[in-house]
């Protein structure tokens, strides 16, 4: 217990509880890991808020993201300057958007801005083919791929205006149970 | 002054549901008593003096924190001004005007803005742009507002000392889904819930226009006075945008216009009130966190708080409990930096508020500490839960490999165990702590054949209901007297109702989760793919999943593309015969296996006596364990001639099948127990009973431990070696789950007759955990369609509820009712029936006075027929009005869903009316080059161009043209 202190005060570590899904322990426990990705550049004391970040290269390195094939994406939507390095901050919202306890809304908002590669804030067709592409390692020929995209744009845009707003999308991820427990990253 | 009176009217609404609450009214109400009569005189020149009227200051100073306080601002906001505008009877009409769009977005708005005096002619009901107006007026009062935030005025009223007084209840959550679909009413939206609705619609526009020109209290003060009648949404829709351009009035520039735009899109797009995007579906702000604003992403940290749309959130985060307050700032899709800023000024606003408001605040405040010392609490006790949750990591590594589906039957295993184990602690300390304190020595020997048949020497532990006295527990003179016989029925009791409420609360929770509207489920091709599994994490099961999910693609799409190749009618008839072939068989092998077990348990008790060896009892529990074995397999052979379009179909119905054979089988097992074992008149059949279950159970176990590491690794190695076409099997998680109800079943039933079996159901399901991941690591391959896991787990607890706990709940019911306890042993030895128990109870206790109010509670409620029948009468109509309300709203979503594409096909009507225009203009005046840049195709394709920025800078134009 002494040694969690000299890392965050008391504050601190009570802000980050009131600000993300996480109790104390897992807060610690996300810290360390943070910490490991870089032991030399991340300080064991954290109560004077150094303005530290981890580089994407080693985000991308930890296990739960090596082989997401959306990881650069994540880091970027979670990146304070959307490059993809890292505050422990960012660190801890991406594993507290991430996390189960985070409610759907808030999953959607961030999985639509994953989803949205050219971050106009709508998935256009450009968009789902970089998704689809990414999602099948690039197994589907091109004709195939708009297929899928005229399809998706189909079926879930709903006002027809050729892509997906934030809320067409929110409309069917309500209609697809399975994605409060997919968008999930244990750690 | 036009305008202004009617804006007057406008808000002598009386649709103002949050409002009459509120405490501070009176303030208002009070100061600007006479105020009505003023703007009598009033013309237009005269407008800005009115803000500085003095009283409307007063007023202001109580009333603007309540719109702030008001949680559905944010959502509304944006919303509300379409729905009145388009609902209007003159929509359709104006629909088929030629100039249309002129009408709706162009030149009378625009001059509107530079010629006050044009609004007066506005304010007439039928005149006919007024309608196609009032869409744009909408949006700019709101942008109109958050400018006027940023008058230091106004900033000083922000830390009000009322606030705390406002805390407006919440909408609904569906109120406000509906609300924000509302978004896109049409003519032929129904009439009735227009008016229902509009309240809220037009409730909610009021805000800004009253924070603007402070004169809010004073038109408020109608709402006192009036009580009902709701006035016609169209009245509104004229009134509405009248008094929006006359608050406006041309102070504000531009540019904060659409800042504040973006601003007041609680989303947060930058393409401000563009048509499919002011459709902001307040649902998603939040049902129960008002605060919740998902803003605007180009405006980041602290200008963000600065920002009207930020403070507007910190206000409505002050009011709330401490709880919600920090709900709300977990929700907000924020970096942690502004979320911790966030946090840090609600909590100084709220530390600055001043004492002695209102008498109870001092109270709250001093309550504050103990509030805070309780979640201090609550967290630590939340952590030392989490660290004892099972298998963290085990299930991290399951989820890695195999995904999601894969993991919820581990899920549900662990949830189970957490079930049993509660179970265990129930009767263990109301039980068997009390009767190990004065139990006898056990002469029996022990050989070690006794953990299979169950008998034996556990026959007289604290493992059967036999073992059990029925005397009073009494240790020492003078001590609390236990009896056993109440404890035993009443733990039992407890254990099955408790058991009854979490199931029936966690189905719930499951359905509320994952059955939102299962009713628009498509095929779903973009759920395929927004629903990466991002909890899979192995190198080589992401692989596979890249490669499983392109042969889903694909075959998808090959279905697509070759949609309604229409059977022939030999062809239907074939599929036909063989579905109900399929159907006759299951059945017919169910019922065989049924009459099997039936006679075989009959011939059993005769079969015992000619066989004394103890392991001979085990042959019932083996030849039910083999059909269990063997019977599902036989079923899922059965796809190969069903050949059911849909694999979800095919599931269901191989759920459906086997879970008939498992129940008939304990049904029919139930049915020997109760009314030849009890009835045979043998020594202590409870024990008997209690020994069958227990051997039941343990040979199931066995049989999974001997399929998990014989058949599945034989199959393994079939598949790997021999036949190398087979490949590796996929878990199946349908039996899976089955067998676990299974056993959850006879353990439900045998509580009564055997307290130690959910111990033994624990050790079991720990054992299975360990067997079961160690043998989906070995042999299995990660499963290759997507599962829908959600509904399917919905579906396991609904099957673990329906007929498995009700089932076992009628069978206790049976044999506490009914049946004669037998004579010689166990708690109720004796009686007539085990529930004579409780009546001797109550006989006693109504002796003692002191006491009576149980015997009442007993008499009049539980006893009694006719509160039953009132209270099923109750339920019943209850549940018949939530059915009808969900009928109602099926169908209005249904609607709301067709005027999304309604409003859609509109918006690209206009937007194609516009290019016309524009067009036209650039034929009148070839020089202007910035109107040619935003050409159709760039709208279109290069989505940064906002539609209204656009549209707007048209109907700038138009008057030119």
């Amino acid at each position: 217990m002494g040694n969690k202190h000299t890392v965050f005060t008391h504050e601190q570590l009570e802000a980050y509880q009131d600000c993300t899904f996480f109790t104390r322990k897992e807060i610690m426990r996300l810290y360390y890991r943070y910490q490991d990705l870089a032991p030399q550049l991340v300080p064991l004391d954290y109560t004077s808020c150094p303005d530290v970040k981890v580089p994407y290269e080693l985000i991308g390195t930890m296990p739960e993201l090596k082989d997401n094939p959306f990881r650069q994406r994540i880091a970027q939507v979670f990146s304070e300057d959307g490059d993809g390095h890292m505050t422990l901050d960012n660190f801890l919202d991406m594993f507290s958007v991430m996390s189960e306890m985070a409610p759907r809304d808030l999953k959607a908002y961030y999985a639509f801005k994953i989803y949205d590669f050219n971050n106009d804030d709508y998935i256009c067709a450009w968009d789902l083919e970089q998704t689809v592409t990414k999602l099948t390692r690039g197994e589907l020929n091109a004709e195939e791929v708009s297929l899928v995209c005229e399809k998706v744009l189909d079926e879930a845009d709903g006002d027809h205006d050729g892509r997906l707003s934030l809320e067409d999308f929110q409309n069917m991820i309500l209609r697809a149970p399975d994605f409060l427990s997919t968008f999930h990253i244990r750690i | 002054m036009c305008a202004y009176y009617r804006n007057n009217a406008y808000e002598e609404d009386p649709d103002y549901p949050d409002y009459s609450g509120a405490q501070n009214h009176t303030r208002g109400y009070v100061k600007t008593r006479d105020y009505p009569d003023s703007p009598g005189p009033l013309n237009n020149s005269n407008y800005p003096s009115t803000r500085s009227n003095p009283y409307s200051v007063g007023s202001r100073s109580s009333d603007y924190p309540q719109s702030l306080a008001e949680p559905d601002y944010i959502g509304s906001q944006s919303n509300p001004f379409h729905p009145g505008s388009s609902r209007e009877p003159g929509y359709p009409a104006s629909q088929q005007n030629p100039d249309f769009a002129d009408s709706r977005g162009g030149g009378h708005y625009a001059s509107s803005r530079t010629n006050p005096d044009y609004l007066g002619p506005f304010g007439e009901p039928d005149y006919p742009g007024a309608q196609g107006n009032s869409n744009h007026p909408g949006p700019r009062s709101h942008s109109n507002y958050p400018g006027s935030r940023r008058n230091p005025e106004h900033a000083g009223s922000r830390i009000n000392p009322y606030i705390d007084t406002l805390g407006e209840p919440d909408y609904p959550g569906a109120e406000n889904h509906f609300k924000s679909l509302n978004f896109f009413e049409e003519p032929d939206y129904p009439g009735a819930e227009d008016y229902q609705n509009s309240p809220d619609i037009w409730g909610a526009p009021d805000y800004p226009g009253a924070e603007n020109d402070r004169d809010y209290g004073s038109s408020e003060n109608p709402v006192l006075s009036r009580t009902s009648s709701i006035q016609p949404s169209f009245h509104r829709g004229d009134d509405d945008p009248l008094g929006i351009l006359g608050r406006e009035d041309g102070d504000y520039p531009e540019s904060i216009e659409m800042n504040s735009m973006e601003m007041a899109n609680p989303y947060g797009h930058p393409v401000p009130g563009a048509p499919g995007n002011g459709y902001v579906n307040p649902a998603y702000v939040g049902d129960d966190s008002p605060g919740q604003a998902y803003g605007d992403p180009l405006l980041s940290g602290c200008d963000w708080l600065k920002s009207p749309q930020g403070q507007k959130l910190i206000a409505s985060l002050i009011p709330m409990t401490s709880r919600d307050r920090i709900k709300a700032i977990r929700n907000q899709p924020r970096t942690m930096e502004e979320k911790r800023n966030l946090r840090k000024m609600v909590d100084r606003e709220k530390s600055k508020q001043p004492r002695g408001v209102l008498d109870f605040h001092c109270c709250v405040q001093g309550l504050s500490s103990i509030a805070l010392a309780y979640r201090r609490a609550k967290s630590s006790l939340s952590e030392l839960l989490s660290s004892i949750s099972l298998w963290q990591k085990t299930l991290k590594v399951i989820g890695g490999k195999f995904g999601t589906s894969v993991l919820s039957y581990f899920n549900f295993l662990r949830w189970l165990l957490k079930f049993n184990i509660f179970s265990f602690v129930v009767t263990f300390s109301f039980i068997i702590i009390p009767q190990l304190t004065v139990a006898e020595k056990n002469n029996l020997q022990f050989t070690g054949l006794e953990f299979l048949t169950g008998a034996g020497y556990f026959s007289d532990t604290v493992m059967y209901y036999g073992f059990y006295t029925n005397s009073t527990i009494r240790h020492g003179n003078g001590g609390a007297s236990y009896d056993m016989q109440l404890a035993y029925i009443f733990t039992v009791g407890v254990c099955l109702v408790i058991c009854f409420f979490s199931l029936l609360f966690s189905m719930a929770r499951y359905f509320r989760n994952n059955f939102i509207n299962p009713h628009i489920y498509s095929r779903g091709i973009a759920k395929l793919i927004f629903c990466w599994d991002f909890t899979v994490t192995h190198q080589s099961a992401v692989k596979l999943k890249q490669k499983n999910l392109s042969t889903e693609i694909r075959e998808n799409l090959s279905e697509i593309r070759q949609e309604n190749i229409k059977l022939t009618l030999n062809q239907q008839l074939a599929r036909f015969c063989a579905h109900l072939a399929a159907w006759v068989v299951s059945t017919g092998v169910a019922v065989a296996c049924c009459v099997a077990v039936y006679y075989l348990a009959e011939n059993n008790s005769k079969f015992l006596e000619n066989h004394r060896e103890p392991g001979a009892v085990l042959l019932l529990p083996f030849v039910v364990s083999c059909i269990n074995l063997a019977v599902p397999r036989l079923y899922s052979m059965f796809r190969l001639v069903e050949r059911y379009e849909m694999p979800r179909h095919e599931v269901y119905i191989l759920l459906i099948r086997n879970i008939f054979l498992k129940i008939s089988i304990i049904g029919i097992l139930c049915y020997y127990w109760l009314n030849i074992v009890a009835l045979a008149g043998e020594e202590c059949w409870e024990t008997l009973i209690g020994q069958e279950i227990y051997r039941l159970l343990l040979m199931d176990f066995v049989f999974s431990l001997a399929d998990s590491f014989l058949g599945e690794f034989l199959r393994r190695i079939i598949g790997m070696r021999l036949i190398t076409s087979l490949g590796l099997q996929e878990f199946d998680i349908a039996r899976n789950v089955l067998e676990l109800i299974y056993a959850q079943t006879l353990v439900w039933i045998g509580t009564f007759f055997c307290p130690l079996l959910p111990l033994i159901q624990m050790i079991t399901l720990f054992i299975m955990f360990y067997v079961k991941n160690i043998s989906l690591m070995m042999n299995f391959q990660p499963p290759s369609k997507a599962w829908r896991a959600a509904q399917m787990v919905t579906f396991f607890i609904l099957l673990l509820f329906f007929p498995s706990f009700t089932g076992v709940l009628c069978t206790l019911a049976i044999t506490i009712w009914r049946l004669k306890p037998s004579a010689d042993c166990g708690p109720f030895r004796g009686l007539p029936l085990f529930i004579q128990s409780i009546y001797s109870w109550i006989d006693t206790l109504s002796k003692r006075p002191s006491y009576l109010w149980v015997v009442w509670i007993y008499r009049n409620l539980i006893g009694s027929v006719h509160f039953f029948f009132i209270l099923t009468l109750i339920v019943l109509i209850i549940t018949y009005l939530y059915w009808q309300i969900t009928e109602g709203r099926k169908i209005m979503i249904r609607l709301l869903h067709e005027q999304i594409i309604n409003e859609g096909k509109d918006k690209m009507f206009l937007i194609e009316k516009l290019i016309k225009l524009q067009d036209m203009e650039k034929r009148a005046n070839p020089e202007r080059r910035d109107v040619e840049q935003l050409g159709p195709l760039h709208v279109r394709e290069h989505d940064a161009a906002p539609d209204l920025r656009f549209r707007r800078s048209v109907q700038e134009d138009n008057p030119k043209v």
